[in-house]
């Protein structure tokens, strides 16, 4: 709910995706203005992870449009035609989309430090002393200035995610998207990279969250915007969300997590 | 019998030269060629990776020898001029080419696809991705079944000797044509062979008891 | 160069190949049953057997494994009666040495699906009583037989393959067809437009065959 005048930094409207004969985007409309955290949050087959992959083009959308930064991410739309855009440019667009995997998908020849710098050498071109410097920075930031030369096979599943927190937000992106980021770790780890999270929130980060952590979406959100079956059901701020709900399926939904948590 | 090997010996080592020859231009040939079908193969959209499938089906579907007497003797009416050498070594290179694709297709699919997209997510372009992320770990994959194409070449190439390229196999031939004293010289030529094929075997079982161990 | 394409010599001379064919086929068949004679007697002799056993066969399998065929063809057929061993006709002669190939590799085959019966069959065969020549009969060998029957049916198809090379024995199968034809007709792209195909579509009704064959009896990892 952008009580805000700012240009939302990112711009989703009419989105739809099929796989297939399955329609699993029915026509998103979001807005996600710079220094906001939208948490995402539905059942499983809702859409969301399908929302989050479209804005950095993991996956290709039908129809609609997903503007980050004022620039259409899947298509070229000079000359007022739509062209898909090809690997390169795509390459350019997501270097500024920030990524976090909810199987770390960490690099596990690289130790954690390489991991981080890869992207900083490759892709924005810093040279090695300065990539390195930066990379240590930010694996300290997330409380991993010991583990610096460790592979990932050595770390464990919070110590994993950490890296690849700081692997996404030392490339300096305009906006990081994280896909389910604690459902992998074993509930005693998921507390230390929630920490990490909601620093970066309090730091400025523009996040888009699909998560099934409540209370921690209630927390650190701007929004939340509730997904069922391809659409936005429920949008708003936290407490209105997750406070008394008229919306059935949001109540349902609501409650089904409350007994998981028991 | 040793004095009858000793005399065949130069003859034979001779024949080694040209076997070892054409099996490195072959196996070089076959990498390069192989792997970037392979990447296609496992990357490339439906139009690029059906062409690479049918192809390599084909190729491996015909006995080696087929596919060595078609080409030799086809290859003279496209009135292209070509050695005869390098006609026999063109049909080894394509059966081998096939073969590495092969290989190279399974180490590539093996790897997670989350790689991928997390070398995408950071923004690298696909040769980045391939090149820093994919290939190094594709590799340990790779390395051990390709070893196994390379010794398939080299026994291969004793077919070259059925359209007259003097190898190792054809050497044989020719001095028992002399000699008319078959064991000594087959037991010989089968010692080379035996000699080279086997280190490669020993090298390649090596690595994969290595690499086992590195499994995440 | 001016070619102009003509079957009609192919289809006059199709005999040749079509018998031929029919050959490859039993050629490798005869090959690889002797082969798993072969390959099965040795894996169950190297398995639980001493050091000078398992090396011996060993030996075996790395020579056989890493000479040419071809070499193998003519060491047979050539050398062994010049030494004044037996001397068989080419035919027979290619036969035995492709059993021996073939046995080489079966080795291997055979002694990783001995080592791939679960445990627990051969505990439920003891638990109710079966003596150790009654677990072979029918726990070991019938689980063992599905587990490698998809590499049995692919060695088969390879083994069809390697038949091309009784052609330098003057063997009368599909390869010596195809060369015969060529040498009298000169036809050489009509005969391997014919002749790959056939070997082609055998290759892969023998893949067919193979997998509702596994469909059938094969046990699945999971």
């Amino acid at each position: 709910m952008s009580g805000n005048d700012a240009v939302p930094l990112v711009r989703v409207r009419g989105l739809t995706k099929s796989f297939g004969s399955n329609q699993v985007l029915k026509g998103i409309d979001l807005d996600v203005v710079k220094g906001q955290v939208v948490s995402v949050i539905g059942a499983s087959g809702s859409g969301k992870t399908t929302l989050l992959r479209c804005v950095n083009l993991l996956e290709t959308y039908d129809g609609g449009s997903i503007q980050v930064d004022g620039v259409e991410v899947g298509y070229d739309d000079a000359n007022g035609r739509r062209r898909p855009r090809g690997e390169r440019e795509l390459a350019h667009i997501r270097a500024d989309i920030g990524m976090v995997f909810q199987l770390f998908n960490l690099f596990p020849h690289l130790t954690a430090r390489d991991n981080v710098v890869l992207g900083l050498r490759k892709v924005r071109r810093m040279d090695r002393a300065a990539a390195r410097e930066l990379a240590e920075q930010w694996l300290v930031r997330v409380g991993l200035g010991d583990k610096l030369d460790s592979l990932p096979i050595e770390l464990s599943g919070g110590q994993q995610q950490r890296v690849g927190i700081a692997r996404a937000v030392a490339m300096n992106p305009k906006v990081l998207l994280l896909d389910e980021i604690t459902s992998a770790l074993d509930p005693e780890l998921v507390g230390e990279v929630l920490t990490v999270v909601r620093e970066l929130a309090d730091d400025g980060m523009t996040m888009i969250l699909v998560t099934h952590e409540m209370s921690f979406a209630r927390d650190v959100s701007s929004r939340v915007v509730f997904m069922d079956a391809g659409r936005v059901a429920v949008e708003g701020p936290p407490r209105e969300v997750f406070g008394a709900q008229t919306h059935e399926r949001l109540r349902t939904f609501l409650a089904r997590i409350e007994l998981k948590r028991l | 019998m040793i004095d009858v090997m000793l005399k065949g010996l130069p003859f034979l080592w001779q024949g080694l030269l040209v076997t070892l020859q054409a099996s490195a231009i072959v196996v070089v040939l076959a990498l390069v060629a192989g792997v970037i079908l392979g990447v296609g193969l496992s990357y490339g959209s439906h139009w690029i990776a059906w062409p690479i499938r049918l192809f390599s089906d084909f190729v491996r579907g015909l006995p080696l020898l087929v596919l060595i007497f078609s080409i030799f003797y086809m290859l003279p009416l496209t009135g292209w001029k070509v050695s005869n050498f390098w006609s026999a070594i063109a049909a080894l290179a394509l059966f081998e080419t096939a073969h590495v694709s092969e290989v190279a297709r399974g180490a590539l699919q093996s790897i997670h696809p989350g790689q991928n997209e997390a070398g995408k997510a950071i923004g690298l372009t696909f040769g980045q991705r391939m090149l820093y992320v994919v290939f190094p770990q594709a590799l340990r994959r790779f390395l051990p079944p390709w070893i196994n194409t390379v010794v398939d070449t080299v026994k291969g190439s004793s077919l070259l000797a059925l359209v007259g390229i003097v190898d190792l196999m054809l050497s044989i031939q020719q001095v028992i044509g002399r000699t008319f004293k078959p064991m000594p010289l087959y037991v010989l030529g089968a010692l080379m062979y035996f000699a080279i094929n086997y280190t490669l075997s020993q090298i390649s079982r090596r690595l994969e008891a290595r690499f086992a161990y590195v499994r995440e | 160069m001016p070619y102009h394409l003509n079957f009609n010599l192919v289809w006059k001379y199709f005999d040749r190949l079509s018998w031929g064919l029919v050959l490859s086929l039993e050629l490798a068949a005869v090959g690889i049953a002797i082969g798993i004679v072969i390959g099965l007697g040795l894996a169950v002799l190297s398995h639980g057997a001493g050091r000078a056993v398992r090396t011996a066969v060993a030996a075996y399998v790395e020579f056989i494994r890493n000479v040419p065929l071809l070499l193998l063809v003519y060491l047979v057929f050539y050398g062994i009666p010049s030494v004044g061993g037996f001397a068989y006709d080419a035919t027979t002669s290619f036969v035995m040495t492709l059993a021996v190939y073939a046995g080489a590799y079966l080795v291997e085959v055979f002694r990783a699906g001995l080592d791939a019966i679960p445990k627990g069959l051969i505990d439920a065969g003891r638990a109710i009583g079966l003596t150790p020549a009654q677990l072979v009969l029918h726990v070991r060998l019938p689980t063992m037989i599905r587990i490698v029957l998809p590499s049995l049916g692919n060695a088969f198809i390879s083994l069809f393959k390697d038949t091309s090379l009784a052609t330098v024995l003057a063997v009368p199968e599909l390869t010596y067809g195809a060369n015969w034809i060529y040498t009298n007709t000169f036809r050489i792209v009509e005969v391997y437009a014919v002749v790959a195909p056939m070997y082609l579509v055998t290759g892969y009704l023998l893949l067919l065959g193979l997998r509702l064959l596994e469909r059938r009896f094969a046990i699945r990892r999971r």
